[in-house]
């Protein structure tokens, strides 16, 4: 192979490189607002007793599980300005649709671990006298959010991921910006490999974070 | 006032199956590819040696710790200038998915590979079984065995994952849905009978996800 390396051109861009990391950073972080809450609310909504409201839930959330998460933000950036007739900037469309791809995933993380919270304190709570509301706030937020730390993390960072997709919609988020450098400086090889190399520096550390948290579980749980 | 025309997506009709013909060759091509490399990457990050638990570590935490679209066009515009060949979108595609189903399977067969207990490989020792039959006869069933569920969940990621290959210019199912949607400007009905395809096929799946793991669960019970 005759092909002369030239990392330097990559970080001549260093700038455009930079807002995109910025772009998607906040991508990340406003899904995953949108996540941790919705996600929660939905949980909820999906263990009602009521068939009218877990239908609809059930059915939100599986759609959004089981389809490509590059057709939902295909869809969202063509139908929801035609549907709704609205028209947001391209990248608050991209937290809303990365959110309620976040929210349903971890709808699902939270539902196992608040199944998982023991019959006996919510009837302690109800002994207590806590009303309903109380009994979510007091006893199942807390000990539900805790359990399912690890899987929220997991898809968290999965949704950093994930954002990479805006890309192809043309958000200018990291991997917008890798693929216009790319094609101006002719140097594929150099800035794929290190926009590949940001984003595993960003992810690296969290799963190894998750992977101690889950460890320790077992250890306490042992 | 709009007004939808589902019916204009019949006429497509040859288009999108083509197009899902391709999805599920491509998907089923790099399951069968995938969990060959994902079950040698984890007996070879379980190994002796640590030359090939380094390699094997880094592979796959790479390949977990990266978007599949970098990874993607990494491998449709890098590999190429690399090996010096040209290769056709299914070859790049197939080599792409498969990586990532081998990092991903991986993990799923490490986990199984570790409940598999000491002492049957004491007892394999005992017998005089080479280790290749140790391998294909005793940890490979029970492996597989285990694995079963969370592979299953695997083989469902990738599918939706192979939707990605349309952003490097494959025919795929979501590659034909976006040139429909683009030519006949009816984003809202084509891209939603898309997703619709999608959504058929993977959520019976991840209801076999349950049903199998529940079946298996019994199982090693016994």
């Amino acid at each position: 192979m005759n092909y002369s390396f030239d990392f330097a051109s990559v970080f001549r861009n260093f700038g455009p490189l930079w807002d995109g990391l910025l772009v998607t950073i906040q991508l990340t972080i406003a899904a995953n607002a949108i996540g941790l809450t919705l996600g929660f609310l939905l949980a909820l909504l999906v263990m009602s007793r009521w068939a009218v409201i877990r239908l609809p839930v059930t059915l939100f959330i599986e759609f959004f599980r089981c389809t490509p998460a590059i057709i939902q933000i295909v869809w969202f950036f063509y139908c929801v300005p035609i549907l709704f007739n609205v028209f947001l900037g391209s990248v608050t469309m991209g937290i809303m649709a990365l959110g309620l791809n976040l929210a349903a995933f971890n709808a699902e993380a939270y539902r196992a671990s608040i199944q998982a919270v023991p019959r006996e304190q919510l009837d302690a709570g109800i002994a207590l006298g806590l009303n309903p509301f109380q009994r979510i706030l007091y006893i199942v937020l807390p000990t539900a959010v805790r359990n399912s730390i690890p899987v929220l993390l997991t898809n968290g960072i999965g949704i950093f991921q994930q954002s990479a997709l805006v890309a192809i919609v043309a958000v200018q988020d990291l991997m917008y910006q890798g693929k216009t450098l790319a094609t101006q400086t002719y140097r594929p090889i150099e800035t794929f490999t290190i926009i590949a190399l940001v984003y595993f520096a960003v992810s690296f550390p969290v799963s190894q974070v998750v992977g101690y948290l889950e460890r320790r579980r077992e250890a306490m749980a042992s | 006032m709009m007004s939808f025309n589902f019916a204009i997506v019949l006429k497509f009709q040859e288009a999108l199956l083509l197009g899902l013909w391709t999805t599920l060759k491509l998907t089923l091509i790099c399951i069968v590819l995938g969990c060959v490399l994902g079950f040698l990457l984890a007996l070879a990050r379980a190994s002796k040696s640590a030359i090939l638990r380094g390699v094997s570590g880094v592979y796959v935490e790479f390949f977990r710790g990266t978007p599949v679209l970098v990874q993607l066009f990494w491998i449709f515009f890098c590999l190429p200038l690399i090996l010096g060949v040209e290769l056709s979108n299914m070859a790049s595609g197939i080599i792409a998915l498969t990586l990532y189903m081998g990092a991903i399977s991986s993990e799923t067969f490490r986990a199984s590979l570790k409940s598999v207990g000491r002492e049957q490989l004491d007892a394999c020792v005992a017998l005089g079984l080479s280790p290749w039959v140790r391998t294909t006869s005793v940890v490979l069933p029970q492996a597989v065995l285990r694995a079963a569920p969370t592979l299953l969940s695997n083989c469902v990621s990738l599918f939706k994952e192979s939707a990605l290959v349309s952003a490097v210019g494959m025919a795929d199912l979501m590659f034909v849905g976006q040139n429909i949607s683009n030519n006949t400007a009816r984003p809202v009905e084509v891209l939603t009978v898309v997703a619709l395809i999608y959504f058929v096929i993977a959520f019976p799946l991840t209801r076999a996800v349950t049903v199998v793991e529940q079946r298996i669960l019994k199982r090693l019970a016994v």
